[in-house]
């Protein structure tokens, strides 16, 4: 595992010192308007801090409403963290906000720990509560996930009402937050100033996650599981850290609600879980703004509309009905309208593409070349006597061996129904054999999941392509090169403020960039959402995913299915190209010309065994093959 | 199986803009398709074929100008009334009712016709004389059938409808040769039943073999309009280069 | 120890009848209604007031059921169809039917007060007494029966006719759904009736038990909500047993724990349930093996 890392890291070292044009390349972001985002953040910071200052020399009554507002918009926007980008829509946010303020209460109580130094352990502990709540992910998601975390609120709730040591349903008096020492009384209340770094740590924390290189492998996870794991991207570990995170977020937020008096279970019941949801869907879902402003209107709105209280509710559920049905993205969905209607703006460029056909541009030369070590002589990938099956009757692949030579394209054809794709699932690591093994360049990778393949030098490609709709094709792209990248991961939390974060994604974007042209995607398509493209570019930028990272084992399920005569053409080429670099191609394809032309040798699968397997010539003129899959 | 009469054309469009949103895919086409016969629909991808597929189903609120099928107008007909015997489809992706056994899969595809019970059998079984897989496999659910089979029962969950026209986006998609085969008689025994077929292949030789005519979309227009008979060798080069 | 069994099932009744509320609404549409309980109140408010006029009760009774009915319909007119409209796929709906709950609420305060009111009592009056000392009024026992009836009904409809098949078909893929000739727009409002009904004929026999008053919808949503958890929202037979079991477990731990236990036993067997069975006491093996089974294939389509 650790000569793996290191591989990594010194393979992306190559590549990013061999990429040393990268900003020019990219050309998005060009120096002047680097500089004038760093004066935006610095001027936005001063200011932040001088309404910081502003407040926390003002009114209680003011001091009480934002920092009521801040300790929710950190829920909203910790929950927007795991609910917008991974998709898990969890209720249990209330339970972990209790946690936080009697962890914080509790503990300041009866040990008399110092606050300060309980403010990291309420983060980490929330967030270690937050990582098993995040596992129970892995058995269920969806619907079910929201069901059994909103167990998980209830379930606080009622020991913090039962149990003798909360204080019952009275609740507890909260601990209270040390004044500045005394030269530093100019800066006003020390409780609104911690309040208000704690809220921009983990604003902070969200908006760099999106700005960074993970933040389309997160969507990835959320809406294409399978093809994030097949770019190395331990989806499950992800995701439980993603929730661990966010849970700690609210941990924070919990301590810092203990500090603003009494603290009772009533404050952290189910509805208070469902409340920070209808803050983040209300304001908008996965925006930058949105779950804060849902929370300021939520928490607010009750305190500065100082009407009759059923009025007020009445008037409170229509706002929720009115912004809903109108604007389904919340209150993001309805400036972004209005901004519109002051400025109208042309449509996006999206046809631009095609009055550009010449451009399919040969220079296939930008295709990664596979990595030195695939250079050696022998089998690239070899299966031994793999045996499946669905269910406890009959068998989907009853001893089927497999030996593709080094830099060889290699074709797997066969009915439908004979066992193609779930031998290439085998391969990948999808799906785990009833018996036999697996070798990738020499070394078992049995036991290995699919997302610890590519680490072996192994990509793939699907069938269908799933890709994540709402984000570019060269976003997706980008999120081939996971395996690639060091420590993505653990640095996306700071990752715009990381000069090598920075580096990285320009690296990053225009090495998927190059690839993209490489597999003949014109670049007025390298921009466009995945939603709004056809399938063919659909299916060029699953393939440009799948050599980014320069695999020396490629396998392509149907990469032709859906494509015009010339790209079929285009594919050919790149395949071809790809072995002259040293890489082995696996592909599944039922186009016969294309297999017939383009393939060293073919394998012929049929009823879950291998009926005949040789140089394609051979196979092609063989009997039984005509008989069962060519029907002549 | 009678089909209704009303001029002999199956299928007229006439200056037809269909779109997602306030954003035109297709533009001023104009098609027809002539009773018990197949037309194929090639282009490039992105030319608006599903689109216009899409619209003719009605499942595109965007839709302006006119689709008439069997001389009945459909421009603001909703889909459902569409399924009444004028039209089906096999769409994009085959989507199967997944959870769905096979049979109820057909079933849902003949719930028009509900309440006549021996015109549902008269059909299944003409589905499962088609593609004997099918009946063989009827107790299972969908999603356990692989690529081709599914296609053989999106297929004939058209045809349960019993459908004045046809439309079929890609039915080769993932298909074996074998398959591809069959399907490709399927539908001429469909044609020759006095269908109306409307079908987008991308594979330009069973386009040729299935259809009488063929039209090509580019860029959400009709750019070419042809006998499929008509096309030899070299005007076959010429589509192949017109797609690429 | 039948006391508790039967009062337990006649609790458990109500609950089951609102958990099917909700699971019929998502079995087509797959929204939860979050105000299926301010259905269920707004009936008994109807029907309070209805007979609070001098009105005869039945009639009281089925102004209360209809008005619950029309309420579901209004919800999903209102609150529902614009926003699947928008996004099949979001939980925006979470947000509007939740909006709703507060507007049914608070207009049923506005109009009523927050105050309690009588409730015609009909058959709660009458008692049977079982062996053994134990006795449950006519109004629970009809409370079981049309909570177990309304499950088989709906059971037999969703599995043998193509009605009910069109029903899960239009959950997996509405827009093919409209393809094979299904009337989705009007499926769903007939799933959003069923609901408003089930929600009002839960609420007219528990009526005499509460009393009227505009905070029931809160209660009993809940109760409906975790009863449904328990059972599993798949179908809705398995949601009327989630809210047997619950009303067993609450009045079991009410009588042989503490008065207060009921607050919390339930809530220990349904983490003990999500363990064991994330989707419910009643997904069947079957629907599991089917679910991982789908799982499996997903990408075997050669």
């Amino acid at each position: 595992m650790a000569t793996i890392t290191r591989r990594t890291r010194d393979r992306w070292d190559q590549l990013v010192t061999a990429v040393p044009d990268a900003s020019a390349r990219d050309g998005r972001l060009p120096r002047d308007r680097g500089r004038l985002v760093q004066v935006g953040v610095v001027g936005g910071l001063i200011a932040y801090l001088a309404a910081t200052f502003a407040v926390a020399n003002g009114s209680f009554f003011i001091q009480n409403l934002l920092m009521t507002a801040a300790i929710f918009g950190i829920l909203a926007i910790s929950l927007d963290l795991v609910a917008g980008m991974t998709g898990l829509y969890s209720l249990g946010h209330a339970g972990l906000f209790a946690i936080g303020a009697y962890s914080m209460t509790l503990l300041n109580d009866e040990f008399g720990i110092p606050v300060l130094v309980l403010l990291p352990v309420c983060f980490v502990e929330v967030g270690l509560v937050g990582a098993f709540l995040g596992a129970l992910s892995l058995r269920v998601s969806g619907l079910y996930f929201a069901i059994t975390t909103f167990i998980f609120t209830l379930v606080v709730t009622v020991i913090l009402v039962d149990f003798e040591f909360t204080g019952g349903l009275g609740g507890l008096g909260g601990p209270t937050f040390p004044d500045f020492p005394a030269g530093l009384d100019v800066l006003g209340d020390s409780l609104v100033w911690a309040v208000a770094i704690i809220f921009l740590l983990c604003v902070g924390a969200v908006w760099c996650i999106r700005a960074s290189a993970l933040y389309p492998v997160l969507l990835a996870i959320r809406d294409a599981e399978p093809y994030a794991a097949a770019a190395g991207v331990r989806t499950a570990t992800v995701r439980i850290a993603v929730f661990a995170l966010s849970a700690g977020m609210a941990g924070l937020a919990g301590a810092a609600f203990s500090f603003l008096g009494f603290i009772s279970p009533g404050q952290f019941n189910w509805t208070v879980s469902v409340t920070i949801l209808v803050m983040v869907i209300l304001g908008g879902m996965n925006t930058h703004l949105g779950p804060i402003l849902g929370a300021a209107f939520i928490s607010m709105f009750p305190i500065l509309v100082p009407i009759d209280p059923f009025v007020e509710q009445l008037l409170y559920g229509a706002i929720f009905v009115l912004v809903i049905v109108f604007y389904p993205t919340g209150f993001v969905g309805l400036i972004q309208a209005i901004w519109r209607r002051l400025r109208p703006r042309r449509l996006p460029g999206v046809r631009a593409a095609q009055d550009e056909e010449a451009a399919i541009d040969d220079d296939i030369e930008a295709v990664p070349a596979a990595p030195a070590e695939a250079a050696q002589s022998g089998l690239a990938l070899e299966c031994r006597d793999i045996v499946f099956g669905y269910d406890e009757g009959s068998l989907a692949l009853a001893g089927v061996s497999l030996a593709v030579r080094h830099g060889t394209i290699h074709g797997l054809i066969g009915p439908n129904g004979s066992g193609k794709s779930t031998l290439v699932n085998i391969i990948a690591g999808r799906l785990a054999p009833r018996s036999g093994s697996v070798t990738v360049n020499g070394q078992v990778v049995d036991g290995l999941g699919a997302a610890a393949r590519p680490s072996h030098g192994l990509m793939r490609t699907f069938q269908s392509a799933v890709m994540v709709r709402e984000i570019s094709a060269l976003a997706n792209t980008t999120i081939g090169l996971y395996s690639r990248v060091p420590r993505m991961a653990l640095r996306a939390i700071a990752w715009p403020l990381l000069p090598s974060g920075r580096r990285d994604s320009r690296v990053m974007n225009a090495q998927a960039s190059a690839t993209l042209n490489a597999v003949g995607l014109d670049p007025a398509w390298h921009r466009t959402r995945v939603a709004d493209v056809p399938h063919g570019v659909e299916q060029l930028t699953q393939l440009a995913a799948s050599i980014v990272a320069s695999p020396s084992v490629l396998i392509l399920d149907e990469p032709l299915a859906g494509l015009a005569a010339g790209e079929v053409d285009h594919v050919s080429r790149i395949v071809r190209d790809l072995r002259r670099k040293g890489v082995t191609v696996i592909v599944v394809e039922h186009q016969t010309r294309f297999i017939f032309d383009v393939c060293d040798e073919v394998t012929v699968l049929a009823a879950g065994e291998v009926v005949r397997s040789g140089p394609a010539a051979a196979v092609r003129s063989d009997d039984r093959v005509r008989e069962v899959y060519l029907g002549q | 199986m009678t089909i209704p009469m009303n001029g002999s054309s199956t299928l007229r469009i006439a200056d037809l803009h269909a779109g997602y949103g306030r954003f035109d895919v297709v533009r001023d086409v104009a098609l027809t398709v002539e009773r018990g016969q197949a037309v194929g629909l090639l282009g490039p991808n992105g030319a608006g074929k599903t689109t216009l597929l899409r619209a003719i189903m009605g499942l595109l609120p965007n839709r302006r100008g006119r689709i008439e099928i069997a001389g009945t107008d459909v421009i603001s007909m909703p889909t459902h009334r569409i399924a009444k015997g004028l039209a089906s489809i096999v769409p994009e992706g085959r989507r199967l009712f997944l959870h769905q056994s096979v049979e109820d899969n057909l079933r849902l595809g003949g719930l028009t016709l509900a309440g006549d019970q021996a015109r549902t059998e008269a059909l299944l079984r003409s589905v499962f004389d088609l593609f004997p897989v099918v009946e063989k496999y009827r107790s299972r659910p969908a999603h356990a059938l692989s690529g081709g089979e599914q296609q053989m029962v999106a297929i004939g969950r058209m045809m349960m409808s019993d459908p004045t026209l046809m439309l079929l986006d890609e039915p080769s998609l993932g298909l074996a040769p074998l398959a591809i085969r069959d399907m490709a008689a399927a539908l001429e025994r469909l044609r020759e039943q006095g269908r109306s077929i409307l079908l987008i292949e991308q594979r330009v030789d069973l386009a040729l073999q299935v259809c009488d005519r063929i039209y090509v979309l580019s860029d959400g227009r009709v750019a070419e309009e042809t006998k499929a008979a008509d096309v030899d060798a070299a005007g076959r080069r010429l589509i192949d280069a017109y797609l690429g | 120890m039948l006391q508790v069994l039967l009062s337990g099932l006649a609790a458990g009744a109500i609950y089951g009848l609102v958990a099917m509320a909700f699971a019929v609404v998502y079995y087509v549409t797959r929204v939860i209604n979050f105000a299926t309980g301010q259905l269920l109140m707004i009936g008994i408010m109807v029907a309070a007031a209805v007979s609070a006029a001098g009105l005869p009760e039945p009639l009281a009774l089925a102004g209360g059921v209809l008005v619950a009915t029309l309420g579901g319909v209004l919800i999903y007119g209102v609150a529902v169809r614009p926003v699947l409209a928008a996004d099949r796929f979001s939980f925006a709906w979470l947000v509007s039917t939740l909006g709703m709950a507060i507007v049914i609420q608070s207009i049923a305060a506005i109009i009523w007060g927050p105050t309690s009111r009588a409730f015609p009592a009909l058959l709660h009056r009458d008692i049977m007494f079982f062996p053994g000392g134990a006795s449950l009024s006519w109004q629970q026992i009809a409370a079981i029966i049309v909570a177990t009836g309304a499950a088989v009904a709906y059971e037999v409809v969703r599995r043998r006719t193509l009605f009910g098949k069109v029903g899960m078909a239009i959950s997996s893929d509405p827009e093919m759904a409209r393809v094979v000739g299904a009337n989705v727009t009007a499926h769903s409002v007939i799933a959003f009736a069923l609901g408003g009904l089930l929600a009002g004929i839960a609420g007219m026999l528990v009526g005499p038990i509460t009393y009227a008053n505009p905070y029931l919808g809160e209660t009993y949503g809940i109760t409906g909500f975790v009863a449904l958890m328990i059972g599993g929202v798949e179908n809705p037979i398995a949601a009327v047993g989630g809210g047997f079991v619950l009303g067993i477990l609450s009045v079991a731990a009410n009588t042989y724990i503490d008065s207060q236990a009921s607050d919390w036993f339930p809530f220990v067997i349904i983490v003990v349930v999500l363990l064991v069975s994330p989707r419910g006491l009643f997904a069947s093996g079957l629907r599991w093996r089917r679910s991982r089974g789908g799982l499996a294939t997903a990408g075997t389509n050669s």
